[in-house]
């Protein structure tokens, strides 16, 4: 069972994987698609247009 | 073991320790953890923990980890004693000399701060455990060094889990010292604002030049700012674990934070009063003013010395190394900032806050966290170089001025200023003569005085323009 009180935040959990190196990189990769299936994209419902880069391609994890 | 009674769920504000108090009283900063919960027992510091807390507990009590932290000073000590009825367990920690919020905190202040977290993260993951929240609300600082306070965050590391506090340390911590060391604001008003600190979003918004290109600022706020928009409300730390999400991957985070925050820094400069010293009454008058000090500590004998307007904490040392816990406030970042760089080993807290719109009580309920008059209870308090401005700058009546003197409830040194002193015409600046309050000549401010205080003793300084006192509460 999993405890916690404190609010994480998906997408800040995510990027510690990312920042792991190649190795996070994978989980981050195995995580995703474990969550949206094969293509890995998340859906673009949630997207607030905080931040307008190309950063992305960070979240696209397509093989 | 006290009486379920004793151990009444009823909040009340911080206060001074006492022995004679009848009742057991939550801390009213300590709630968020269910498994850990901080009580104030007249003059005793307990924490309650329910059974996940005390198995937390058990587990940083048998490492070596907590040993060698506690003994360094970087862990606050504790000892496990009988659990009131209602909890699997209590801890009893030392009582601290101040409670202070990040909000009061100077920019070397928080950055010691988050290198700590860091490092007691890194030692925790070492060891088995992890510390499962982020926030600098956990240190306090001692004798001029940080201390983690919350033992109850820390738990047994559980495989898979990644750092549930890693999104708090960028929001408390990351965030704010890039906000002063990049931006050039300083943090403190708006932690003092939110105290949640500052989102990724309203980071990257703030973060601008070339800055906004730095890796750091792209993985921790950019990236972040992106990644927590897109993943609103979708869970993942389940994937991450089934994934093969390893302390490893914590630890190297970890490092690069600790890279990061060592690499901001903050060139403050001659800002504001850090040339105080060398001014002509300071340098000329110091020496009467630490002497008519000395006296008055002699008098009262004070426990705790309150120094309101400290600069560069010459009188706030001199209580210190009398003996008494001395705090020194003021709302100049940069010569706090030296003093605290200069105040290890010392009995001596730095506060930074504006005494015209001091630290309010606020949070949850108003009272999560408390003024910062409320924390003080001085047994003595230094008013030197500090009601002129209150004066002149701040346009606060000489009768308020005394009246909220009197308020502490203890004896008070002043520095009276007559509107003859060079200061004072610069502080005074383009304001005319009716545009000010009533009761600045010294006739009229004794006057005043003799309202609120007794008078038990004075001298006047070499400039002829200042006048001190050693005054007794009416």
């Amino acid at each position: 069972m999993i405890f916690g009180y404190l609010d994480a935040g998906s997408g800040s959990l995510l990027l510690q994987a990312l920042i792991g190196g190649l190795a996070g990189i994978g989980v981050a990769y195995k995580a995703m698609r474990m969550k949206y299936g094969r293509r890995g994209r998340v859906e673009p419902d949630a997207v607030e247009g905080e931040v307008d880069t190309a950063e992305d391609t960070a979240l696209s994890t397509e093989s | 073991m006290p009486s379920r009674a004793k151990w009444t769920q009823q909040r009340t504000q911080p206060c001074p320790p006492n022995p004679d108090r009848d009742v057991i009283s939550p801390d009213p900063g300590s709630f968020r953890d269910p498994a850990s919960r901080v009580v104030i027992d007249g003059e005793r510091i307990v924490r309650l923990l329910d059974e996940r807390g005390l198995e937390g507990w058990r587990a940083l009590a048998g490492t070596d980890f907590f040993e060698s932290a506690v003994s360094e000073g970087r862990l606050i000590a504790a000892e496990e004693i009988d659990p009131p009825p209602g909890s699997a367990g209590a801890l009893e920690h030392p009582r601290l000399p101040l409670i202070s919020y990040p909000y009061e905190w100077t920019y070397s202040m928080l950055k010691d701060a988050a290198l700590l977290q860091l490092d007691l993260l890194e030692g925790a993951l070492n060891a088995g455990l992890t510390i499962k929240d982020s926030t600098p609300y956990n240190i306090q600082f001692v004798e001029g060094r940080p201390v983690f306070i919350d033992i109850g965050s820390f738990e047994a590391y559980r495989q898979g889990e990644p750092w549930i506090g890693y999104r708090q340390f960028t929001r408390q911590f990351l965030f704010p010292l890039m906000m002063r060391a990049w931006v050039g604001v300083p943090f403190q008003p708006w932690l003092r604002g939110d105290l949640e600190g500052l989102t990724p979003a309203q980071m990257a918004r703030i973060l601008g030049g070339k800055k906004r290109f730095n890796s750091g600022a792209l993985l921790h706020v950019r990236l972040q700012a992106r990644m927590e928009a897109r993943m609103s409300g979708r869970a993942v730390r389940e994937d991450l674990r089934t994934a093969g999400f390893t302390p490893e991957l914590i630890l190297a985070n970890v490092r690069k934070l600790r890279a990061l925050v060592t690499s901001l820094d903050w060139e403050h400069g001659k800002d504001g009063w850090s040339d105080y010293g060398s001014c002509d009454h300071v340098s000329r008058d110091r020496d009467a003013k630490s002497e008519f000090l000395r006296s008055a500590i002699g008098r009262v004998g004070p426990d705790r010395v309150l120094d309101l307007g400290a600069n560069d904490g010459h009188f706030s040392t001199i209580a210190a190394e009398a003996g008494a816990q001395a705090i020194a406030l003021d709302s100049d970042e940069a010569v706090l900032d030296d003093l605290y760089q200069r105040s290890a080993g010392l009995s001596l807290s730095v506060v930074l806050t504006d005494l015209g719109n001091p630290s309010p009580a606020q949070g949850w309920a108003g009272m999560e966290r408390s003024g910062i008059i409320e924390r003080a209870w001085p047994d003595l308090v230094i008013a030197y170089g500090l009601i002129h401005h209150l004066i002149y700058a701040a346009s606060i009546p000489p009768r308020e001025v005394l009246r909220w003197l009197r308020g502490f409830g203890t004896p008070v040194v002043v520095e009276f200023v007559s509107p003859a002193d060079e200061m004072v015409a610069k502080l005074v600046g383009n304001k005319l003569p009716h545009e000010l309050h009533g009761g600045r000549e010294e006739g009229e401010f004794r006057a005043l005085l003799g309202d609120f205080f007794e008078i038990r003793s004075e001298r006047k300084l070499q400039s002829d323009t200042r006048v001190l006192f050693d005054l007794d509460p009416r």
